[in-house]
């Protein structure tokens, strides 16, 4: 179900990066499909306007994180761009994780110190 | 634009997968339900602001930053096109520069740079010989027999052969005689220069006996116009000097042989004008066997292709060994090691001795360019400063560096950019100019062209004044302090005080470089004054001067040579107008020649005098108007008398005060007797003191190469036709090699001399000019910004004049400090060219004093303008104005 606009939180662009290699990890996929993916998972907690998606997509393919090619749809007979993950964009996801992973663990002891991760 | 298509086609791309994205959101909107435009609205929401991202990503793609430099670049055309006074000056101001350096580079690469246009130039060479009693040290044409044996013993060479130019009568049909260069060589020439003839074929060893010589080569132009291309010209006839001759052969287009006046044989002869290119081989037949060991230097050159890897030094060693085994197997005088051979490459021959003056030369157009260039910098200081706030805003906001750079650096890169495409043009312009006004010999001018190497040159020299011209005010951009630009007032811009010194002090530098030109360009201007107008002896104007040689046939002669000097002379009496008519042996103004040695009779014991021979007729002295000091001139009567009229100087070194009229003296082998003596005078040269000359009557071995002159008391030019006519009464195939008024000869004797003082007063001139629009800009500047203050000065009661006496002080100091070290450094040049000033000092008052008045002149003309500006200020409005 659509959340209202209030309900939905912004994504910092860092965070949006990590996301859509997240995302093509799990596959190549057009823009359209990375969007859709992000705002069903999160259950359109995450507020992505799709003009920002795109923005990012060729940011991280300047990066040499993705790469991007213009592909018929498997199904359709219709041309997408769809976009890859490269190896470096696989080590570079792996080192946003655990940067990701750091900044929680260190947010977390100080809002709830008592708590400790194991 | 590799770029542009490629950002073309990204936009596009953008495009369309923007597109696709809002087709599928809107096929899914669609499938909840939505009508097909609700569903496109949908999806256009839900994406947000579409410029924005088409903007982001293109900003991730990076073209922005080309965008930024076309945008600044438009910026810079715009502020250029509101200023089209400042853009004009100042595209002009660079384009004088850097035309003027363009051509005078090219010269320089074309006549210095370029190799010789011959297949592997590198190994040509030319062998002199050194024949001590003779020339001292000078380099001499070898002596034809010595190259025989050079030939057949030396084995650093591919070959040797020998050339010689001269100028021959040609005739196609019956026309008259036109004169055309030759070159007599060996049948080995083409050879060695690895030249293939067009047509035909080249010379056979056959061709070098007598009798089977008559034959020649063409080149292309002689070819083109003597038979229009016609290829059918092998074979055919034309005819030298009365001789049929048959063409062999042709050559191509673009096959270049030095001239007489570049290949001196005796190298401290005078060059000559009028000398024609070389348009003609004939076979040389030499007859070695009957040849003198020991003489003949000096009328052949000897050219050579060194073997591949073969060194200058080698064949020197090789040559000299030689020379050794010579003065041990033949009759060559002189003690041992007295002849001696040297080698040098052929280009060196024929540039060598035009390198200096062409070096100078670009060094005078060098100081030239950097004079504009920093009047440019000047201008574009003044600029920035006005623009300082302007500057300051942008960096406040936030502006690179590199852009602000960028934005200094585009205006006058633009400005270069044109300045350069209409230097080129003045370029050609003044390369036209320089084949027309060049003295005799600047060697390879018909090579002079404008190439890639020119042209990229041009483009290094306008990115040099763009950068020098920018260096200063981008400094000073870097160098603002934002906050306090932006806390000023209006007019009164931060470090004004500085900026204007900066300024004013450049303005002295131009002041300074200008005098020592200026100064410079006045004493040779001087001195040429002086040679022109000096006491020569003679009155060249209203006298026509004819060379002309009969045809080889009657040149045999004495009396066909005695009949032909008659009948001319009595030709040229008959024509309408002639005052007087007379004949001599050699072109006046061509220095000094046929030297031989004079004694007294009386006096055997004393030694002899060298001196000038020269065989005249009646009617000569009358027509040059010399002085008579004591007897008589030559009448009708001495053509059976052994009559001797000798020079005033010849006189005092032989007889001292007495009187020499009735004395006897002895000379070209045999006794005359002494009739007159003619005051000195510069027959020979303007630029030597007078020299020794003794003339006879040509009836006593008349010379082969005739010069008539004739007196005339209209004008010496309406002369011309009717001396051809009447030298081709008398002989219709005798060649006329040249036909001037005394006036161009003396001209043309002053080549060099007003060449260079045409081209320092030209500089000197421009580089005034250059440094008073300087100083124009500087002032109106300086007023623009100075308004408040003037506004002020005058509330509280300056005068007009003083006002004036202000603007002017301003750029005084500079002018009178340039000014000054001008003088002395131009002083201390003109040290340097003593030897090339006639008739003056080098520190010489009347031309420093003209010098600083035409200084303070030209400054007092160019503040003239702004300092009015300046006290026409209304001081309310100047007050007023924020």
């Amino acid at each position: 179900m659509p959340k209202q606009p209030s309900d939905r939180i912004e994504l910092l662009q860092g965070t949006l990066d990590m996301l859509i290699l997240r995302t093509l990890r799990l596959g190549p996929a057009h823009g359209h499909a990375i969007a859709r993916h992000i705002q069903q998972s999160t259950d359109d907690v995450l507020q992505v306007e799709h003009g920002s998606l795109y923005p990012a997509l060729h940011r991280l393919v300047k990066r040499g994180w993705i790469t991007s090619k213009w592909e018929k749809a498997p199904d359709r007979n219709r041309e997408h761009k769809y976009y890859r993950l490269t190896v470096a964009g696989k080590k570079q996801l792996a080192a946003e994780e655990s940067k990701w992973r750091q900044m929680t663990r260190a947010i977390a002891r100080v809002m709830w110190p008592a708590e400790q991760e194991p | 634009m590799r770029w542009f298509s490629r950002k073309s086609r990204r936009e596009e791309e953008i495009d369309r997968e923007l597109r696709d994205h809002l087709d599928l959101e809107a096929e899914e909107q669609q499938e909840h339900g939505l009508s097909p435009d609700e569903a496109r609205h949908a999806a256009r929401r839900k994406f947000g602001n579409i410029t924005y991202t088409k903007e982001e990503v293109r900003s991730t793609w990076g073209w922005t930053r080309w965008e930024f430099l076309l945008q600044d670049l438009r910026y810079a055309l715009r502020s250029l096109g509101k200023n089209p006074g400042f853009a004009g000056t100042a595209i002009l101001t660079l384009a004088l520069g850097i035309g003027a350096s363009t051509a005078v580079f090219t010269v320089i690469d074309s006549v210095l740079l370029r190799p010789l246009a011959y297949h592997e130039s590198g190994r040509l060479v030319v062998a002199w010989e050194h024949v001590p009693w003779l020339s001292g040290g000078d380099s001499l044409g070898p002596n034809p027999r010595h190259v025989d044996i050079w030939q057949k013993r030396a084995t650093a060479f591919d070959g040797l052969t020998l050339v010689q130019n001269s100028a021959r009568g040609v005739t196609m049909d019956e026309d008259h005689p036109r004169l055309v260069g030759t070159v007599s060589c060996l049948p080995n020439l083409l050879e060695i220069l690895e030249v293939r003839p067009l047509l035909g074929r080249g010379f056979q060893s056959g061709d070098g006996v007598a009798g089977r010589d008559n034959v020649a080569i063409l080149t292309y132009s002689l070819w083109q116009s003597l038979f229009h291309v016609d290829p059918d010209a092998i074979g055919k006839t034309i005819r030298i000097e009365d001789t049929p001759v048959k063409v062999i052969g042709v050559l191509p287009a673009s096959f270049q042989f030095p001239n007489a006046n570049v290949l001196r044989p005796f190298s401290s002869s005078q060059p000559k004008s009028g000398v024609p290119e070389p348009a003609m081989l004939l076979p040389a037949v030499l007859n070695l066997s009957q040849m003198a060991w020991d003489g003949n230097y000096g009328n052949w050159i000897a050219l050579g292709r060194l073997k591949p890897g073969v060194s200058l030094e080698e064949a020197e060693t090789q040559l000299n060994s030689i020379q050794a085994q010579l003065m041990k197997e033949t009759p060559v005088s002189g003690g041992p090691g007295s002849l001696r051979a040297s080698v040098e490459p052929m280009q060196e021959a024929v540039v060598g001795d035009s390198r200096t003056g062409l070096l100078l030369l670009m060094g005078a157009v060098v100081i030239l360019m950097l004079i504009a260039c920093l009047n440019l910098a000047n201008a574009q200081l003044g600029r920035a400063l006005a623009r300082q706030r302007d500057a300051a805003v942008r960096a406040a906001l936030g502006a690179a560096r590199g852009r602000l750079i960028w934005c200094a650096l585009a205006e006058n890169l633009i400005l270069a950019g044109l300045g350069a495409t209409v230097g080129l043009l003045f370029a050609t312009a003044g390369l036209d100019l320089l084949r027309r006004y060049s003295p005799v010999n600047i060697p390879r001018l018909s090579e002079v062209h404008l190439n890639l190497t020119v042209f990229l040159f041009t483009v290094g020299l306008a990115l040099i004044a763009t950068v020098l011209s920018s260096v200063l005010p981008a400094l000073r951009l870097l160098s603002t302090d934002a906050q306090e630009c932006l806390q000023q007032n209006g007019t009164r811009a931060v470090g004004s005080r500085q900026g204007s010194r900066l300024r004013t002090s450049l303005i002295g530098l131009q002041v300074f470089g200008c005098t020592a030109l200026l100064l410079v360009a006045g004493l040779f201007a001087k001195s040429l004054l002086y040679l022109f107008h000096q006491d020569k002896g003679f009155d060249p104007g209203h006298v026509a001067v004819a060379q002309a040689q009969l045809p080889s046939n009657l040149l045999r002669e004495e009396q066909s040579r005695i009949a032909f000097i008659d009948s001319t002379l009595e030709n040229l009496r008959a024509i309408p107008g002639v005052q007087a008519a007379g004949l001599v042996s050699a072109m006046p103004l061509e220095g000094e020649s046929w030297i031989e040695s004079v004694r007294r009779v009386d006096k055997p014991g004393q030694e002899g005098l060298l001196v000038n021979a020269r065989w005249a007729s009646p009617g000569y002295f009358e027509v040059t108007r010399q002085r008579l000091v004591a007897g008589r001139f030559f009448e009708e009567r001495d053509r059976d008398l052994e009559s001797v009229v000798l020079s005033e100087g010849s006189v005092k070194a032989l007889w001292g005060t007495e009187n020499p009229v009735g004395s006897q003296i002895s000379l070209l082998g045999r006794t005359h007797t002494v009739i007159g003596v003619v005051a000195d005078s510069q027959t020979t040269s303007l630029k030597t003191p007078p020299a020794r000359i003794a003339y006879v009557h040509y009836h006593y071995r008349p010379p082969y190469t005739t010069f008539f002159l004739a007196r005339s008391a209209g004008s010496a030019r309406e002369l011309l036709a009717g001396m051809r006519q009447a030298v081709w009464k008398s002989a219709p195939h005798a060649t006329i090699a040249r036909v001037k008024t005394l006036d161009a000869q003396l001209s043309d004797s002053l080549a060099i001399e007003r060449f260079r003082t045409f081209v320092l007063t030209a500089f000197g001139v421009s580089a005034l000019l250059l440094a008073m629009l300087g100083t124009y800009g500087v002032l109106s500047c300086s007023v623009a910004m100075r308004k408040q203050e003037i506004g002020v000065r005058i509330a509280l009661g300056a005068t007009r004049p003083r006002i004036y006496a202000l603007t002017f002080a301003e750029v005084g100091g500079p002018v009178f400090i340039g000014l000054g070290a001008g003088l002395v450094s131009g002083a201390l040049a003109g040290h340097v060219i003593e030897n090339l000033l006639y008739g003056t000092e080098v520190v010489d008052p009347p031309v420093i004093l003209a010098v600083i008045g035409l200084f303070l002149v030209s400054a007092a003309a160019a503040a003239f303008l702004p300092a009015r500006r300046a006290a026409h200020v209304d001081p309310m409005v100047a007050l007023r104005y924020e």
